[in-house]
């Protein structure tokens, strides 16, 4: 089967199971049936079909994608949306699919699928710490990567990073003054031919 | 006699006092900070949950029993096994090969016991009348 | 009365040896002789620690031995990129190992925050949160090039007035930051 074809067969599957199709998008596939790769053609469904049609795929036998590739998110917010795209692939039929959907930006909120894929547990984790998404019947949704106390979601485009986090500075700057840089002193191992640079003080450490 | 008493008593006195002189020089020679973070219980750096004391599972406890009773066997069939070839030489050889035979016998019924028992394996498999449903937590995915 | 830090005179003969110096300079010869570092490390420079600590470039020949708990080690070697997450764990840990303690910033990440300046979670170096004494550049430093770094660990030990440290006359480090004291997690 071509690239195109398993495309075409997904799409009228997941047409079958939701009643409505999957709209195409990214580069289309090659309608001559070349042996390439499609690319980044990908399946979009509308988000409040985003769990039956994730369990669609897993269970339907002419899908059958039990192996939940990554699960990400992509924020755009020049068309306020944050995409959220799960790649699979299915063991059986040995090929692989995109599935994407959309949310709106200010309050973005999908079902969660970790009972369709346990993978899916910690992706959804990472797409709520970083990108903000709120996942509607997680069993355990909290931040996987950052400190809980964290400010903001990262990946975020209009993510500020904060001047300091619990006291200690963001930005290196703030201490390189020329007085701290100037007590920094560099010393050779003695016998190894280079000159000590004198004998000062040290500066920091040394408890 | 009075001799190697009075040898170990000295032993004991200068073991002692060297302990104590090396306790004293240590402190003479650090210095005393003392701070209570310093004696937070170490967790690999996280902050320490749970006490220190917890239940072991039992089955360290059988396997240790089981251990005892064979390496006791062990430790008293290697003096035979060494003396072997005089007790040979000397005609009893029959006669130890069957005593050392009975008391690994008995021995051995002891271990096919314990083994038909199920205490040997690690993980114990339950048999289906030892099952019961349970509920599934939100954790598990649904079929 | 000779300065804190003169070298003590080691004369080894064919039946023996012996040290002659201020007892300063004996103590701290013993001390730089058998400084034992934490085994601790979060991301590649563990690597070429472990490698250091290895057969080839090894650093037991120097005293330097490794020690599974705070308890028991002098040095900390910030081996790898420290995250904001991590940094309260580091924090801790230094605050268990007993006095007398360094630390030594092994590698770009425990420098500066290395080559990931732009990111989010990473701090912008291991000064930030313990009292560094070494900085070794390095990603990552090559073996040869910790050990020069211990090696100069050991002369910042030798220069030290230790029975001035021992009475408790020398002040802190100054501590980068007060706010670690308050973590709870």
């Amino acid at each position: 089967m071509s690239p195109a074809e398993e495309l075409a067969t997904c799409q009228a599957a997941l047409a079958g199971a939701l009643g409505e199709a999957p709209t195409v998008g990214g580069a289309a596939p090659d309608p001559a049936g070349a042996a390439a790769p499609a690319g980044d053609a990908w399946l979009e469904v509308p988000a409040a079909r985003w769990r039956e049609a994730c369990r669609a795929a897993r269970d339907l036998p002419e899908l059958g994608f039990d192996f939940l590739r990554s699960l990400a998110g992509v924020d755009r917010p020049e068309a306020g949306r944050i995409d959220v795209v799960a790649h699979l692939f299915s063991y059986r039929h040995r090929r692989a699919l995109v599935l994407r959907t959309s949310l709106e930006r200010a309050a973005p909120e999908l079902d969660s699928v970790a009972q369709v894929w346990p993978a899916a547990d910690w992706h959804e984790r990472e797409l709520w710490d970083l990108l903000g998404v709120r996942l509607r019947g997680h069993p355990d949704l909290r931040r996987l990567l950052l400190p809980e106390d964290w400010p903001g979601h990262p990946l975020r485009k209009d993510w500020q990073e904060p001047a300091e986090y619990r006291g200690i500075p963001t930005r290196r700057e703030a201490r390189a003054t020329a007085g701290e840089l100037a007590k920094q002193t560099y010393l050779a191992p003695r016998g190894l031919g280079r000159d000590p640079a004198g004998g000062q003080p040290d500066g920091g450490g040394g408890a | 006699m009075g001799f190697d008493l009075g040898m170990v008593l000295g032993f004991l006195v200068v073991s002692g006092v060297a302990l104590l002189a090396l306790l004293l020089l240590g402190k003479l020679l650090r210095p005393h900070r003392p701070e209570a973070s310093k004696r937070v219980t170490y967790e690999c750096g996280e902050p320490a949950v749970g006490p220190a004391w917890f239940n072991f599972n039992n089955r360290f406890y059988v396997i240790a029993l089981v251990f005892v009773v064979f390496d006791v066997e062990v430790a008293l069939v290697v003096p035979v096994a060494v003396v072997f070839r005089e007790a040979v030489a000397a005609g009893a050889g029959l006669l130890a090969f069957t005593e050392m035979f009975l008391f690994l016998a008995v021995l051995l019924v002891a271990l096919v016991y314990v083994w038909a028992r199920g205490d040997l394996t690690w993980v114990r498999a339950l048999t289906a009348g030892e099952c019961r449903e349970v509920e599934v937590g939100p954790r598990s995915p649904a079929p | 009365m000779s300065a804190a830090g003169d070298r003590p005179i080691i004369e080894a003969g064919p039946e023996g040896g012996f040290a002659l110096g201020p007892l300063d300079g004996l103590l701290n010869l013993a001390r730089k002789h058998s400084l034992w570092y934490l085994l601790f490390g979060t991301a590649c420079c563990a690597i070429e620690l472990m490698q250091t600590g290895g057969p080839r470039a090894d650093a037991d020949r120097f005293g330097f031995l490794f020690r599974p708990t705070p308890r028991q080690a002098d040095v900390l070697i910030l081996a790898g990129t420290i995250t904001y997450r991590m940094a309260s764990r580091i924090r801790r840990l230094h605050e268990q190992m007993a006095e007398p303690r360094y630390v030594i910033a092994m590698g770009s990440c425990a420098n500066t925050g290395g080559l990931f300046q732009g990111s989010y979670s990473v701090v912008k170096g291991g000064d930030l949160i313990v009292p560094v004494d070494v900085y070794i550049p390095g990603c990552p430093p090559r073996p040869e090039a910790l050990l020069e770094g211990l090696m100069l660990l050991q002369q910042k030990v030798e220069r030290e007035p230790y029975l001035r440290k021992i009475r408790g006359e020398l002040p802190l480090p100054a501590d980068p930051w007060p706010a670690g004291k308050e973590c709870k997690e």
